[in-house]
């Protein structure tokens, strides 16, 4: 009531400045006047009666504006002063405010890094107009386990067509393509995206010079247009500014540029350098392909007030129908809708939102640990704060002064933090694996701003709020009598002492438990055998330009290749195959065995072209049967090769060896059968981490492909064969260009780089945590063992030995040591399940994990614990008892 | 905060006012002249300060104000305790006691 009393009246003065002052005006005018009066009974004259009135009232004007100051500017200079007395403190004791601020600048600065990383990828809104309108459609096909499939054209187009809500609606190649240009000097590599026409506009994107692709461009016509990115421009053009309308040879053929795109502008990827349209042929869009093909990301963008909901439901109803007008095709092929910025953060989500939590947790413990530092000190400097109590200092204020110190360190800690979090994202951006962060949005802007102010405070409230509380319950009288000792060292701090130790290493365990199932994840997946031998290869691609226009052109150049390319000196072995190790399957498709029910499989086959010395060449083991040889010719009886996870889970007890397949889910009087001639061992296509697929493999000779992967096997380091490689190609077609040379050991580890990445983030996260949460053990086990010197020595001096007075402190580590262990184990228990997703065979609740980090825990808090406890043991009975 | 001579007075200052006002509610130049009464002349309050002081004890929620007319007729603001004021006046009284000790052991070891 009296708190809400003041506050009106302080509320008052604020809304009404010139009422309290008349107020004020009246209360001094009446003052006057009885003083007046008094003096006139004293028998003064009335003018010296009224001149001693005011002069013994001493100052109208100062005392309106003394009056002013209580009302208004008390707290500012209160605040001023109690910044003054944190720094003179702090100055005071410079290992502590050091120990403090490193601390803080510890946690503050990792969690600035990391929610740098959160905001420019999750919280960040893409840099298109309007981009909460753009949805990205996918295909969803429950019988073959499609998800956020891409599209079939004819499908995209009908969708277009039967939805009003969309405004339009585009799509391009996930991915991109290279192209080769040529007759500027060496032939040179574009990255090119593939799009329809209206790519650009459904984005909202307008050309820097000349011209966007149109929805026209997008059939084939006359003269083929491309649109240069800022970067391709600028690389590869010299930034001409003239280049709209020249032409440009690209993989042999002729383009008309017809514009350069802006520098906001690169999408799908940021190393785009230049947009081909897509180039369907108008006249074959009936086609069976048109709609059974399925490789286009399809983005939409909803008109103006659409909703989501509404456009699913019309997207609905257009898929229901092409249910019914195509079952062929169509039969189980449904669509789902998600906006644009959804898709794109799709799986960096998770491991985002862990490392923040861990990195939330770390400053937290940081939080722990100077909240007990401050406390220690607080219950020190006991004394001083209760002459400050008897002197009159309010309280409240008191408190204030504690909240006050707490905020100046946590603000130098935050500022140090900013400098550290700013430095952490540079290494962050060179740490991270390709395509998880977009580099060009990283970095501290205002929202990073927002949130080092925000944890700043709220950690200053943290820590601040333990000693703060510690000054509220003082009673003055006993400090001053008891000369700061005994009873107020007792249990005030200890119990929150206490507190702090079992949140400590409660959150170090969630911290390092959540570490460690990462780290034995990424151990399993290391441990994952191939199924080839990545040792000593190296791998490049070349994509056949129009030159390379019938099969027999392709195989005799493939053999060629091959052939030179094995004759360079240190290769042992070489082979091609049609995809790149470690970077999934090319091509898949149906099949059926033959003789067997039709449409029984659901599933998709994996299907690759390889040379004859493929499966040597990789040390792929040959199971059953034979590879390729000279025999499989172009003509000669179609084989393949498959491969053992297919021969387990679709000849299981049966000899695959002869039996016949076709790549079809419904066999026609077309369909090619194929026999199968051997069984090979299945090989990780994707990453160590996901399961082999099923595959089936053509010889090249019988299924040549125009995108082809070279594959050199050495004894030495793999990469210094890249020279001759490019020469060879060179020497045999200097049109064509050598693009993706690299170490399949590299590619492995590409691979393995966000599990890396997160687990080396987490660990070093977990590893600091640990760190800090056992310096604070270590501290709150020091200060309660200090205040216990006296207490020892009688132990001492009564006859205890050193080993039973050791006990009494580590037992008390211990027991907070194993409380926290069993809080952190119960909340691990639950909060790990969040990491399911990224462990592979490991489970959430992997016991070794659990029980070895509790492990490592227990035994450092208990190191930690007993370096104190050493010290009282040697406790001097006849200096502790004299100790203060 | 500092621990400078004009917050002793302070302190002082604000004791006197509110053991003056446990009497009965009155305005601001009754309590300075009851002030000096009480201490027999000893103790002139400057009246300067007295309305700051009055202005944070209000704030503080100590005392509150309302105008009234005086026994003379004339509008005048009068002082009471509130609830938690009578409760200061003994802590306070309690605090003042305990310094006065603090100082003279102070005086007498120095």
């Amino acid at each position: 009531m009296t708190l809400l009393a003041g506050f009106v009246a302080r509320l008052r003065a604020l809304f009404h400045p010139t009422a309290t002052d008349n107020a004020l005006n009246d209360e001094i005018r009446f003052h006057l006047e009885l003083e007046t009066e008094k003096n006139l009974r004293l028998g003064m004259s009335p003018a010296d009666a009224r001149r001693l009135a005011v002069a013994h009232f001493g100052g109208v004007q100062r005392v309106r504006e003394e009056h002013r100051d209580v009302r208004r500017l008390q707290w500012i200079e209160d605040f001023a002063g109690d910044v003054r007395f944190a720094l003179r403190t702090l100055r005071r004791t410079p290992a502590l405010a050091t120990a403090a601020i490193v601390t803080l600048t510890l946690g503050i600065g990792a969690n600035v890094a990391i929610f740098s990383a959160v905001n420019a990828v999750v919280l960040r809104p893409l840099p298109f107009p309007a981009q909460d309108r753009l949805m990205v459609i996918t295909e969803e096909n429950p019988e073959k386990h499609w998800h956020l499939q891409t599209a079939a054209p004819a499908n995209l187009l009908d969708w277009r067509a039967g939805v009003s809500d969309f405004e339009d609606v585009t799509g391009y190649v996930d991915g991109l393509g290279r192209s080769t240009l040529t007759g500027r000097g060496e032939p040179q590599l574009l990255n090119a995206s593939y799009v329809m026409g209206n790519f650009f506009s459904t984005l909202g994107a307008r050309a820097a010079l000349g011209r966007a692709l149109t929805f026209d461009d997008t059939w084939r016509g006359g003269s083929r247009v491309i649109v240069l990115s800022d970067r391709g421009w600028r690389e590869h053009f010299a930034a001409d500014p003239s280049i709209v309308g020249k032409s440009a040879t690209i993989d042999g053929a002729t383009f008309e540029i017809v514009g350069v795109m802006p520098p906001g502008f690169a999408y799908p990827r940021d190393e785009v350098d230049c947009w081909e349209s897509i180039g369907w042929d108008k006249t074959k869009t009936g086609d069976v392909s048109f709609r059974r093909a399925h490789y286009m990301r399809a983005v939409a963008r909803l008109k103006a007030g659409a909703t989501q909901a509404h456009a699913g439901a019309q997207l609905q109803a257009v898929v229901d129908r092409l249910k019914r007008e195509y079952p062929a095709t169509n039969k189980f092929m449904g669509a789902a809708m998600m906006p644009l910025h959804d898709y794109l953060i799709g799986d960096t989500r998770l491991p985002l939102f862990i490392l923040l939590t861990s990195v939330g947790f770390l400053l937290l413990i940081a939080c722990a640990n100077v909240g007990n530092l401050l406390l220690v000190q607080a219950a020190g400097r006991e004394r001083e704060a209760a002459l400050r109590l008897a002197l009159g200092a309010g309280r409240a204020r008191l408190i204030r002064q504690a909240l006050t110190e707490s905020l100046v360190l946590s603000i130098v800690g935050g500022a140090c933090g900013l400098a550290l979090g700013w430095a952490a994202t540079r290494a962050l951006v060179y740490l991270q694996p390709r395509d998880m962060l977009r580099v060009r949005d990283f970095g501290v802007d205002s929202s990073v701003l927002v949130y080092v102010v925000a944890i700043t405070v709220l950690s200053a409230l943290i820590f601040g709020i333990a000693p703060a509380l510690w000054t509220r319950h003082r009673n003055p009288s006993d400090s001053l009598k008891e000369g700061g000792r005994g009873a107020a060292h007792g249990r005030g701090v200890r119990r929150w002492g206490d507190i702090l130790v079992v949140s400590e290493v409660a959150l170090a365990l969630l911290m390092t438990v959540g570490a460690g199932l990462l780290v034995r994840s990424f151990l399993q997946v290391r441990r994952v055998d191939a199924g080839f031998d990545p040792r000593g290869l190296l791998s490049a691609s070349v994509e056949l330009n129009a030159r390379y226009d019938t099969s027999t052109k392709v195989t005799a150049f493939i053999n060629a290749f091959e052939e030179r390319v094995r004759a360079i000196p240190g290769v042992t072995a070489a082979a091609l195959e049609s995809n790149t190790p470690f970077n999934g399957t090319g091509y898949t498709s149906d099949f059926i065995a033959y003789g067997r029910p039709e449409g029984g499989y659901g599933t998709e086959i994996g299907n690759r072209s390889v040379t004859p010395n493929y499966f040597a060449t990789m040390k792929v083991p040959v199971l059953r049967g034979r590879t390729f040889g000279p025999e499989d010719r172009a003509g000669s009886t179609p084989v393949l090769v498959i491969n053992e996870a297919l021969a387990d889970s679709y000849f299981k007890g049966q000899d695959p060896i002869g039996q016949r397949i076709a790549l079809d889910k419904v066999p026609t009087p077309k369909s090619t059968w194929y026999t199968i001639v051997g069984v090979v061992g299945s090989e990780h296509t994707d990453a160590l981490d996901v399961a082999p697929r099923i595959e089936v493999f053509h010889a090249e000779s019988q299924e040549p492909r125009e995108f082809m992967v070279v594959l050199l096997r050495t004894n030495g380091d793999p990469a210094a064969l890249t020279p001759a490689l490019r020469g060879v190609l060179r020497d045999l077609d200097p049109t064509l260009a050598l693009a993706e040379v690299a170490p399949v050991e590299r590619l492995r580890d590409q691979s393995l780089a966000r599990a890396r990445f997160l687990t080396t983030l987490l660990f070093a996260f977990a590893v600091i945590g640990l760190l800090l949460a056992i310096v604070g053990v270590y501290g709150v086990l020091a200060h309660v063992s200090r205040n216990r010197t006296r207490e020892m020595g009688i132990r001492i001096a009564l006859g205890a030995q050193a080993g039973q007075v050791r006990w009494l402190v580590v037992r008390q580590g211990v027991r907070l040591t194993v409380i926290g262990l069993v809080v952190g184990g119960v909340v691990a228990l639950f909060a790990t399940r969040a990491m399911t997703k990224l462990l592979f065979n490991v489970a959430p609740n992997d016991p070794l994990t659990m029980v070895g980090v509790a492990l490592i825990l227990a035994a450092t808090s208990i190191c930690a614990a007993w370096i104190p406890a050493l010290k009282a043991s040697r406790a001097d009975p006849s200096v502790a008892l004299r100790a203060d | 905060m500092g621990t400078d001579q004009s917050d002793v007075l302070r302190g002082t200052l604000d004791l006197l006012i509110l053991k003056t006002l446990t009497l009965e509610p009155m305005h601001g130049w009754g309590i300075s002249a009851r002030i000096q009464q009480f201490s027999r002349g000893l103790l002139d309050v400057n009246q300067g300060s007295l309305y700051p002081a009055l202005q944070r004890l209000e704030q503080r929620g100590w005392i509150a104000s309302d105008w009234r007319m005086t026994e003379n007729n004339r509008r005048a603001k009068y002082y009471a305790l509130t609830a938690s004021g009578r409760r200061a006046v003994g802590a306070e009284t309690a605090n003042w006691r305990r310094y006065v000790q603090a100082v003279e052991l102070i005086l007498d070891i120095a």
